[in-house]
């Protein structure tokens, strides 16, 4: 099941089926940056939720961060792949995410509606058709692509979760939406509560 | 190389001396020449290296190879001269080099006093503190009593101790002649917090057994503004100078890249299209090609690119853009526009 495949391509020669459901994912992949990690899910393979980035500037850091938002947002920067939960005295906690394509998809202001932990795992249509090798349901567990936490934003589909692929932090890669190592999001986690405020950011594009 | 650049030099010193100060033209010079000389620290990771097959990289060194490109049409028409600290003053009062791009903060006394201009800042460094991680602190007001080490003869000695006492941090400076004995008595705690530059501590940090074993803190106490200088005596050079470099910035701000700058020329965006020189005219008024701006992005990215590449999360010193992080994202990194 560790199978990685270059999907992106196939799922584009696939094309245009069910194009209102990729209509998000599309403008997603024109915007991606090139250096996207190609690489599929591998449900099945096991990241424990001790797992945390320990070294170099992905790793857990509080750091200069001046915001207008108030102490305690998330403020998730997609071109740097940093998550910043902001602290008083123009400083916060850095965390380095992976981000996949349907996390370039939107931009603005969200809560955090629920949070789960170990959370199950039913894949979009669209990502199966993508990766027809992924289950149709997974049980949450440490093998499990979601990792050992989920925070969901809004009514949206788009969540920060964990990863059983700590080495996609501070990647652009090719399904999900932001994600961290365990012991990074299980951190995050007990720090965040629902009805916390989060802004998603992009780059500008030319 | 080295024979070209001392040939070069000595005919600039010739030029100087023959035809006065009133003649200085040096984006004249440098476009008859076919290449900038560009003065840079003699070894400092991160900013300026020089690897053994002769090919130099870094963050100080990215901006030449920018200058260049919006100069001359290319990066690589750039001669490299090593200058240090105490010889750099005089190797661009004395022409030896058309620009200093070598961490040196912007003072009063070296535009008023040595006649240059700082053509604006790249670098926002500044004093900062490192601790042992198990220490869990903070922030620098958590110091408390603990004992700090500092390099003796460094202005952090006297701004350690300011901003301790003005903070009320009980803390006990310990003073010791050098770098590598600071970072020794790190090392072993006999000091629980260690103080110079931030950009140090981060190229100091990687020495350590386990890098990750020591914590930057987030807090800034000094001012270090780092950037570029020229002559005062050629204001036409200058503005060349200090607009490539709000260029670099610039083109972060707009999303302009070394991957999409090519792409940005087909842009509606008028901010765009002024940028990479497909309308607007602006490069001819600097006395610059209409691509200057691309050509420098083009050949080395913009801002952010060349601090991640060199200083940030691509290279070993990952040092987060804190201050230099844009106006717009919580920094204070600004450039005017270019239109």
């Amino acid at each position: 099941m560790s199978k990685r495949r270059a999907d992106r391509s196939a799922w584009l020669r696939r094309g245009f089926a069910g194009l209102a459901m990729l209509l998000s994912c599309l403008s997603a992949a024109a915007q991606m940056p090139r250096e996207t990690l190609d690489i599929g899910d591998e449900p099945g393979r096991v990241s424990t939720e001790e797992v945390v980035i320990e070294d170099g500037p992905y790793a857990r850091q509080v750091v200069f961060f001046r915001s207008q938002e108030a102490p305690g947002t998330v403020v998730v920067h997609t071109s740097e792949r940093f998550l910043y939960l902001v602290m008083p005295g123009n400083r916060a906690l850095r965390y380095g995410i992976g981000v996949g394509r349907d996390g370039f998809t939107w931009s603005g202001l969200v809560k955090v509606s629920r949070k789960a932990e170990w959370p199950d795992w039913t894949p979009p249509p669209e990502m199966i058709q993508r990766q027809p090798y992924l289950p149709r349901f997974m049980a949450g567990g440490p093998g499990n692509p979601m990792g050992s936490r989920a925070l969901y934003l809004g009514s949206t589909v788009y969540r920060i979760h964990g990863t059983n692929q700590p080495e996609t932090i501070g990647h652009a890669i090719s399904s999900g939406c932001f994600r961290l190592a365990n012991g990074d999001v299980i951190d995050l986690f007990t720090r965040v509560p629902v009805g916390t405020k989060v802004v998603i950011r992009h780059g500008p594009s030319i | 190389m080295v024979d070209l650049i001392r040939a070069v030099s000595g005919a600039i010193i010739a030029l100087a001396l023959g035809s006065g100060l009133a003649a200085a033209d040096t984006l004249a010079t440098v476009k008859q020449r076919g290449s900038l000389i560009c003065g840079v620290s003699t070894g400092l990771i991160g900013f300026s290296e020089r690897a053994a097959d002769g090919k130099w990289s870094g963050f100080d060194v990215d901006f030449c190879r920018a200058l260049a490109a919006a100069t001359l049409g290319s990066p690589d028409k750039v001669a490299f001269v090593p200058v240090s600290a105490s010889e750099r003053f005089e190797a661009l009062s004395q022409r030896r080099i058309d620009v200093l791009s070598r961490n040196t903060t912007w003072t009063l006394q070296r535009e008023a006093e040595f006649g240059f201009l700082f053509a604006g800042i790249n670098f926002h460094d500044g004093q900062g503190f490192m601790v042992h991680r198990d220490s869990n602190i903070t922030s620098a007001l958590e110091i408390g009593d603990r004992s700090t080490c500092v390099q003796a003869g460094t202005s952090g000695e006297a701004l350690a101790a300011d901003f301790f006492r003005e903070n009320n941090v009980p803390a006990k400076l310990r003073v010791l002649p050098d770098a590598p004995s600071t970072l020794a008595a790190f090392a072993r705690k006999d000091c629980e917090v260690m103080t110079t530059d931030q950009s140090g501590l981060y190229a100091e940090r990687l020495k350590l057994e386990r890098p990750a074993s020591a914590v930057i803190l987030p807090d800034v106490i000094s001012k270090e503004p780092l950037g570029p200088v020229t002559r005062a005596d050629d204001v036409r050079w200058h503005m060349v100078v200090k607009w490539v470099n709000f260029a670099l910035i610039g083109a972060e701000e707009l999303g302009v890249t070394s991957q999409n700058v090519r792409e940005a020329r087909t842009s509606t965006k008028p901010d765009v299209r002024r940028f990479v020189g497909a309308e607007g005219g602006l490069g001819p008024r600097l006395g610059l090609a209409e691509d200057w701006a691309a050509q420098a992005v083009l050949a080395v990215g913009n801002y952010s690119e060349i601090y991640e590449r060199n200083v940030g999360t691509r290279s070993r010193l990952g040092i987060p853009r804190g201050l230099n992080q844009l106006w717009s994202q919580g920094g204070i990194m600004y450039a005017p526009p270019v239109r």
